[in-house]
């Protein structure tokens, strides 16, 4: 009984209050340029640079969202045809082979990005569209456009509030689509859009404060717009000096930035994240570097993981990977401990295959079980 | 008006019971105020008006690009020396053709632009000018319908040229026009094709088009306008009967007549002169007809990239005589005086501008405001106007003689790079310029007053004449009916209705009047334009004095002695000035400032002289003569011959008549609702004020 009440215990506190226990397991980013026209240029750079940077640094494309509200690169007025640039030197093209946009032009919009956020969507929205995150990730927000007190606009017709934004997010926590979630907003006033944030685990980075403008870096004249702004050209320096095993903390990127580079403060809320900044490394959010958990063979982990399956398939993936945690948490624990480490339903599942192995008589059993079968047709068939 | 008519009422409530029962509101209140005190607050209002008129130039602001897309100066300029060797091959081109052939330079320009990759072809038309007819007078750009009966004798040729954007969705088109003469071209004009040759060489080339770029050659010995409004009307009404002119002349046009998308933008490009400064000039002309302006942005982003990209100095019109005028300087000392005691009040007030900046930027107001008063386009550009297309003309005069090789080189480089800017600008557009203001004043190049601003100088003017109406009306219903008792029945009273018949029946001679030089144009023969403006005069004159025998107590002279009350019809005069002005102001807005100036002193002075007269007192004398005074100058023909001492051209006797009618030919011929202004309301309400002047009471 002791044992029993234990387990119960166990899987309530797993079941809701995770957050803090369970391992951060995968990277996801999504990645949103608001603007549209040329003369936003600058936004789908600053979008696509920020693109190539998590890339580079290990997050696969299947787990980018990139949302981008209008085509510069094949835009009549590009001087490049389908090339996009976010330097005047012109060494990078941002927009090569392996760019996959996942919303583009007048398919950005507000409802889309909530939609993406909190995982509501119509059923013919492929997975490719679609943040799968679950609450083992960590989620890289990413927006640039042009923002004032507490909105972000989209396109030229919508505006985000801060007030959505949060909304947004408390929804995805209840939903434990994330384990730490870091919002980076490059636009003016972008500090403002974190005012209504109240969920834990969160990480928020803007431009600017309040009544600051956010500055485009430099023009390029061959093309003659500004191609940058300058809070996401200083980030991506940060980045370029960084490969995908280095340890440069959260603290350290902050730490760059100089707001008389950026000709505004860079601010950063920090009272819903409770990790030290000092500690955490910046590819938790820009990169993808997933622990290997070493094994002695490679299927024993996973057979008591896939007779759970079998009995019980609608359980939703990431409860799998909770009990994987679990695994590694209790791996001490002996092989009957882990067994029974599971929810009561499964339990009194497992206790009736064992009762059902036990009997010996099986043959006998079939049969009378026909000869029900034949009486409950006979009556059900004279009724009608 | 309508407030007017609450007064009454409120009034009413008083009367009738002798002491108010409501309290009448406070805007009523203020209203009734302001009609028991008019002379007062008419003096202090139209002084206000005047003084608003004169402070403009201070409150004239900076111009900045409004339209956040336009982005001009941010793209390098990519000119090349052999884009600039096209330019100048095609200059020396056209002068050995002039030495060696005869005629058909079209042909050669023509060559010239297909070389570059331009589609080209030519477009035959008439030089017929505008004929007035009363009928079409808003109806738009004319449909030059009457192609059946021409003839091969006169007709002109455009050349026009298309680029295509190379991946440009073919919606829309920058036109560039270089008018040329093409029979006799001077050496000045040659430079606006070899510039615009110039650019269009880089244009050929480049990828960042968005829009496809027209360059139109007009033939200028049909004048600038003419040869614009013909290719452009051709451009958005095609014909689809084949004209006689296809079968005229050496030239094949019968090749299509090929079209872009929407025209954004067009700019007309002139070099003409040599320029008095040390810089080469640059003067920019923008009024439309009627007084339209092009979008501010597009002056904005020219005079720029003129100032800051390509050092032109970049001016717009101005009245030379004013800069000279002793009382306007005076003027300009008075108002930096009181700037700089302002600044020491309060460093914040820094309003005042120094005496010859307020000169400068007072005279180039008066022109602007002339220019769009008069309704005339100052250019080929107006001719873009008239399908909504924000265009301007650009004059280049250059500082060195046409022959000047060497620094041919430089101004081709220099002048084709500014087009380039403002090209590349205009194609970076989304929309059609609508970000920045239509309705503006300039007071120079970089410097304009916007509506909201010289609205109020206008609202100040006309303010007196409804409040002086409405007291002038409850004062002579009082007088009409001192016996009666009940003066509420006399304020319901229809007495107005015969002075309100009196001012129709002036209207409608004025109407008939405005209507008439169109008959007087019917009549057969040739007439000198002063014999015509005699014609104009007698017909005129006699149909007055018909008007007068017709009407009974429409005369001044009519002895009768229940003729309408001078007050009554002062009050109904005033009325219908007002809303003319108004109307006016809506059409053309300086128009209506510069008429409200004449008309507002002249109705509000108006009063018969035979009891000032007779009373001998020397203020009644005073004002007497001042309403003889402002109505000697209000007649349209002095007020013309005035304002052309002013401008410095002394014109007196006979000729005046003559040159009085060219001028009016030419506005009814341009369209200008100034016309209309002057026949049915200047007209008749001066007409009017003669009554009252001369009114037997």
């Amino acid at each position: 009984m002791k044992v029993l009440t234990l387990v119960m215990l166990l899987c309530y506190s797993f079941a809701f209050s995770s957050g803090d226990t369970t391992i951060h397991t995968n990277n996801w980013a999504v990645l949103v340029c608001t603007s549209r026209f040329w003369f936003n240029y600058r936004h789908m750079a600053n979008t696509l640079s920020l693109y190539r940077t998590v890339k580079r640094l290990g997050i696969p494309d299947e787990r980018i969202i990139l949302m981008l509200a209008d085509d510069m690169a094949c835009n009549a007025r590009n001087e490049y045809p389908a090339q996009v640039f976010n330097n005047e030197n012109h060494k990078l093209n941002l927009y090569g082979d392996n760019v996959e946009v996942d919303y583009r032009g007048y398919e950005v919009t507000v409802e889309n990005f909530l939609r993406v956020l909190t995982g509501r969507h119509e059923n013919a929205v492929p997975r490719s569209k679609r943040l799968l995150s679950d609450e083992g990730s960590h989620i890289l927000l990413y927006m640039t456009g042009h923002g004032g007190d507490e909105f972000l606009k989209f396109q030229d017709a919508e505006e985000l509030q801060s007030h959505d934004l949060a909304d947004a997010v408390k929804q995805m926590k209840e939903k434990r689509r994330f384990k730490e979630l870091m919002i980076m907003v490059d636009t003016c006033q972008a500090a403002t859009l974190f005012n209504q944030l109240q969920s834990p685990d969160v990480l928020a980075i803007g431009s600017s404060l309040k009544g600051e403008n956010s500055y485009s870096h430099h023009l390029d004249s061959d093309v003659g717009v500004s191609v940058v702004d300058r809070f996401t050209y200083y980030t991506l320096a940060f980045f370029e000096r960084l490969n995908i095993y280095d340890n440069a903390s959260l603290n350290s990127l902050f730490r760059s930035y100089d707001p008389k580079l950026l000709m505004s403060t860079a601010y950063y809320r920090t009272d819903l994240y409770q990790p030290h900044l000092a500690e955490v490394p910046v590819t938790n959010f820009f990169g993808s570097v997933m622990e290997t958990l070493h094994t002695d063979s490679v299927y024993k982990a996973f057979s008591s993981k896939t007779s759970n399956n079998k009995i019980n398939s609608e359980m939703p993936l990431n409860q799998l990977s909770e009990h994987d945690e679990l695994q590694k948490a209790n791996i001490q624990n002996d092989e009957l401990k882990t067994e029974k480490q599971k929810c009561p339903y499964t339990q009194m599942r497992v206790d009736l295959h064992k009762k059902l192995e036990k009997l010996e008589n099986v043959d006998t059993v079939v049969n009378l079980g026909i000869a029900v079968m034949l009486l409950v047709v006979m009556v059900s068939s004279s009724l009608l | 008006m309508a407030s007017e008519k609450r007064d009454k009422e409120e009034e009413e409530v008083k009367t009738d019971d002798g002491s108010p029962k409501i309290k009448p509101r406070p805007i009523v209140q203020l209203g009734i105020f302001l009609v028991a005190h008019s002379p007062v607050f008419s003096v202090v209002f139209s002084a206000a008006g005047v003084l608003a008129l004169l402070i403009l130039p201070l409150l004239a602001k900076n111009t900045y690009i409004s339209e956040n897309a336009l982005m001009p100066g941010s793209a390098r300029s990519m000119l090349s020396n052999r884009d600039v060797s096209d330019g100048s091959k095609l200059v020396k081109d056209i002068k050995n053709y002039w030495l060696n052939h005869e005629g058909q330079v079209q042909k050669l320009i023509g060559k010239y632009m297909s070389d570059m990759g331009a589609e080209v072809y030519y477009q035959k038309f008439h030089p017929e000018g505008n004929q007035f007819h009363p009928l079409h007078f808003f109806s738009g750009p004319d449909s030059y319908t009457l192609l059946d009966n021409v003839s091969c004798a006169s007709y002109g040729v455009n050349v026009a040229g298309i680029i295509r954007a190379p991946r440009g969705d073919g919606k829309e088109s920058i036109v560039l026009v270089t008018p040329y003469d093409f029979i006799n071209g001077g050496d000045y004009e040659a430079l606006s094709l070899g510039i615009t040759s110039t650019l269009f060489s880089l244009l050929a080339r480049v990828t960042w088009l968005s829009k496809d770029i027209i360059w139109l050659v007009t033939d200028s010995r049909y004048g600038d306008y003419r040869p614009v409004a013909a290719w452009l009307t051709e451009y958005h009404s095609p014909s689809f009967k084949v004209s006689d002119l296809l079968k005229c002349g050496e030239l094949n046009t019968a090749d299509t007549f090929r079209r872009a998308g929407t025209v954004a933008a067009a700019l007309v490009l002139k070099v003409d002169g040599r320029s008095e400064r040390f810089e080469d000039t640059l003067s920019i002309y923008a009024e439309a007809s009627n007084g339209q302006m092009p979008n501010l942005d597009l002056i904005n982003v020219v005079n720029y990239l003129a100032v800051h990209r390509q050092g032109f100095y970049v001016k717009v019109e101005k009245v030379v005589s004013l800069l000279s005028s002793s009382w306007l300087k005076i003027i300009g000392e008075i108002f930096e005086a009181v700037g700089k005691l302002a600044r020491t009040l309060n460093p914040d007030w820094n309003f005042g501008i120094p005496a010859a900046d307020y000169l400068e930027g007072s005279a180039t107001l008066a022109s602007s405001l002339y220019s769009q008063a008069l309704g005339i386009p100052t250019g080929p550009h107006g001719a873009f106007r008239d399908y909504q297309v924000d265009a301007i003309t650009l004059k280049i005069s250059p500082r060195f003689p046409p022959d000047s090789k060497t620094r041919q080189h430089d101004f081709f480089l220099r002048g084709a790079r500014l087009l380039e800017g403002t090209i590349r600008s205009v194609n970076n557009l989304l929309e059609k310029f609508h970000q920045s203001f239509f309705l503006y004043l300039l007071t120079s190049p970089s410097k304009f007053i916007s509506v909201g601003v010289y609205m109020i100088a206008f609202a100040l003017l006309v303010a007196p004449l409804p409040m002086v109406a409405a007291s002038l009306y409850i004062e002579g219903c009082k007088a009409l009916t001192k016996s009666t008792d009940n003066p509420t029945e006399n304020l319901k009273s229809w007495k107005w209705l015969d002075a309100a018949k009196q001012v129709f029946a002036l209207h409608l001679l004025g109407f008939i009047v405005t209507l008439l030089p169109y008959f007087i144009c019917q009549v057969p023969g040739q007439h000198s334009p002063r014999n015509r403006s005699i014609m104009w005069g007698t017909t005129s004159s006699s149909l007055l004095l018909i008007t007068f025998a017709i009407i009974p107590g429409c005369s001044p002279f009519s002895s009768r002695h229940h003729g309408t009350n001078w007050a009554v019809l002062k009050s109904v005069t005033i009325s219908a000035a007002f809303i003319g002005l108004c109307l006016m102001s809506i059409i053309n807005f300086a128009t209506a400032e510069i008429g409200a100036l004449l008309l507002v002193p002249t109705c509000l002075m108006a009063q018969p002289i035979k009891p000032a007269l007779r009373s001998r007192r020397i203020k009644s004398l005073l004002g007497a003569f001042c309403s003889m005074v402002l109505l000697t100058i209000g007649f349209p023909v002095m007020f013309f011959a005035i304002s052309k001492g002013l401008f410095g051209e002394a014109v007196v006797g006979l000729s005046l008549g003559g040159e009085f009618w060219t001028w009016l030919e030419s506005l009814w011929a341009w369209k200008s609702a100034t016309y209309l202004y002057i026949g049915m309301v200047h007209l008749p309400c001066w007409l009017l004020c003669l009554c009252i002047l001369f009114h037997p009471s």
